[in-house]
């Protein structure tokens, strides 16, 4: 397997394989808790805490699962410490707790954790899972982050509670309903397609440049995916 | 057969380990998630019952507490209702009088509503309305004006229903309540 | 006539995908085909049927009365995945057809969070036994629903000219979004 270096272990799960709106995984908390910017948050950092910890543990143990085992023996790690995230927050953060409901639970099947326990952490070093789970836990924190704001901003007229918006707009009801939700995702991966599209566009130009003016033959290049 | 043991092995161990240490944080947890319910209702009755200072579980058929005044009074009752609403159920707590013929306050324990439409019964606009409401014989709801009666209220626009509902499980309650005080159920 | 309330609330106004956004996953992966979102939804059907005794049973006989309900998302998950193998062994020996046409949806199942958002929200609800099974019934009858009409109205859109990044996913979530408005209009159906 070739390595990449640490950073890039990091950095990938920002925005080239944001588990969010690259890999669509874990739309259900995406789209259900994004009411407000707050709510996204927390829920993003509860995922990350159950993303490290269960890879870290995934990533010590893995030589010692039966590989036929090996996914009942990865939803008892996830399952272990999303009840530990759920009674920490019953117990230290109520009101949080209610606002974010059962979607806390929902974190055990969230498919960001199982898929990056069994292509990531299931075949890595206990260093290199963390800081990959780090990376996907953040690059969710802003999809979440980002989606919450723009509900919440054309929703409610706040972003985290400050009024952002003129008092004479009207807020858009649709935008905290259900079908706002699906919308604003939907809108938002679109864009965030169209600019990668675009980029992707422009890096081949720039070969294309480079290969007329040496008028040599061009080098192959691996684009990413 | 070996991987038969060895499979059992691993998941015995983890589901053991797992099991444990979910024991260990559950014990230090469920204490204080207690204790956050009992603050919650607490905090309610005080909402619904401004002069209360303190109050009593009573022994009956369904939850209710007895509100005592500075001076030891009772003041009245505070009881948490519930029923359903527009979308799903609604979880009221209602403060009453001593005869069960006012109510002192209202508060939303639990809804989940229309956002923007149905919740509105969760603003400070809609509750002060049911403080000093008179209940005789029931709570009446009125719709596009202001309320005529002294047991009437006036409906959320465009939330009728919701609003609806809040009086009905209102009245409900207060018919239970009643019941009960009269045939002695409550001492 | 209550149950037959339950139902109808469970798999209209309450739908799991389209109010409470569970199941999104093979919402969006299987939805392409009309007959395999057919099958799909009632695969899924079944085992949220199966899911919603066992984990009431679990619940209720085995954790609530030793104190264990700390224990809900181990066991209910725990449950969930052997039901889904086991559903899956049973099938292949029963019937090949119905293998052919189920198999390659079971494993998927188990991943997809509405049948862990179920057994949770029978706990939550506090349903009882014939409860149970009509909620597991009428949200999968709901799921199947808004998969078969997201899958005809994608057939409809593979034909219609949309900008090219938002071709797949992003197209169906902005048409998932409509859908859920539409389902809206159920709200207040029935009072339950």
């Amino acid at each position: 397997m070739k390595k990449v270096s640490l950073t890039r272990e990091y950095l990938k799960g920002l925005w080239e394989q944001n588990p969010t709106f690259k890999q669509i995984l874990g739309t259900c908390p995406t789209l259900a808790v994004t009411v407000s910017a707050m709510n996204g948050i927390a829920m993003a950092l509860a995922t990350t805490f159950v993303l490290v910890f269960s890879s870290a543990i995934i990533s010590l143990v893995r030589k010692l699962i039966p590989s036929q085992v090996r996914i009942a023996a990865y939803i008892v790690i996830v399952a272990t410490f999303v009840t530990i995230v759920d009674l920490v927050m019953k117990a230290q953060f109520p009101e949080m707790s209610k606002s974010l409901g059962p979607y806390i639970p929902l974190i055990v099947v969230n498919c960001i954790i199982l898929g990056r326990a069994e292509a990531f952490a299931s075949k890595n070093g206990v260093f290199r899972s963390i800081l990959d789970a780090l990376g996907m836990g953040t690059g969710f924190l802003l999809a979440l982050f980002v989606i919450g704001s723009i509900r919440e901003l054309l929703g409610t007229k706040t972003i985290l509670g400050f009024q952002l918006m003129p008092d004479f707009y009207t807020p858009w009801l649709i935008m905290i309903l259900p079908a706002g939700a699906f919308i604003t995702y939907g809108l938002l991966m679109g864009l965030s397609n169209a600019y990668a599209d675009r980029k992707k566009e422009n890096e081949r130009n720039a070969i294309y440049e480079k290969y007329i003016a040496s008028k040599q033959t061009v080098p192959t290049t691996e684009t990413e995916a | 057969m070996k991987t038969a043991i060895h499979m059992i092995i691993t998941l015995f161990v983890i589901g053991s380990l797992s099991g444990g240490f979910l024991s260990y944080i559950a014990n230090w947890a469920s204490p204080k998630i207690i204790q956050h319910r009992q603050e919650d209702t607490e905090k309610a009755i005080y909402t619904v019952q401004p002069k209360c200072k303190k109050t009593e579980k009573v022994k009956a058929a369904f939850e209710l507490y007895r509100v005592f005044s500075e001076s030891g009074d009772t003041l009245g009752y505070a009881m948490p209702v519930e029923g359903n609403g527009f979308q799903g159920k609604v979880r009221l707590m209602i403060g009453v009088t001593k005869d069960a013929t006012e109510l002192t306050g209202l508060e939303i324990l639990e809804q989940s509503e229309t956002p923007g439409l149905g919740q509105k019964i969760v603003e400070e606009d809609f509750k002060k309305q049911f403080a000093n409401l008179v209940t005789n014989p029931l709570v009446e709801w009125i719709k596009g004006s202001a309320p005529e009666k002294k047991n009437q209220i006036q409906t959320i626009t465009g939330a009728t229903i919701s609003s609806k509902s809040v009086v009905e499980i209102i009245n409900t309650g207060l018919e239970t309540l009643r019941t009960s005080l009269n045939d002695g159920g409550i001492k | 006539m209550e149950l037959v309330l339950l139902f109808v609330s469970s798999a209209l106004i309450n739908n799991f995908v389209l109010a409470y956004f569970l199941g999104i996953c093979p919402f969006i992966g299987v939805s392409n085909k009309l007959s395999s979102a057919f099958s799909m939804g009632i695969a899924t059907t079944f085992v949220m049927v199966l899911t919603a005794i066992v984990s009431w049973l679990i619940y209720n006989l085995i954790l609530l009365p030793n104190h264990l309900d700390y224990l809900q998302y181990v066991a209910f998950i725990l449950v969930i995945a052997s039901l889904v193998q086991f559903v899956e062994m049973v099938i292949k020996k029963v019937s090949q057809p119905l293998y052919r046409a189920l198999g390659i949806f079971l494993p998927l199942i188990t991943t997809n969070c509405a049948i862990l958002g179920l057994a949770l929200f029978i706990v939550l609800k506090e349903y009882d036994f014939a409860q149970s099974i009509v909620y597991g019934f009428g949200v999968g009858a709901g799921f199947t629903l808004a998969l078969v009409i997201m899958a005809g109205i994608r057939e409809e859109l593979d034909l219609a000219d949309v900008p090219k990044p938002f071709r797949g996913a992003p197209i169906t979530l902005v048409v998932a979004g409509l859908l859920a408005l539409a389902f809206m209009g159920f709200a207040g159906l029935i009072n339950i």
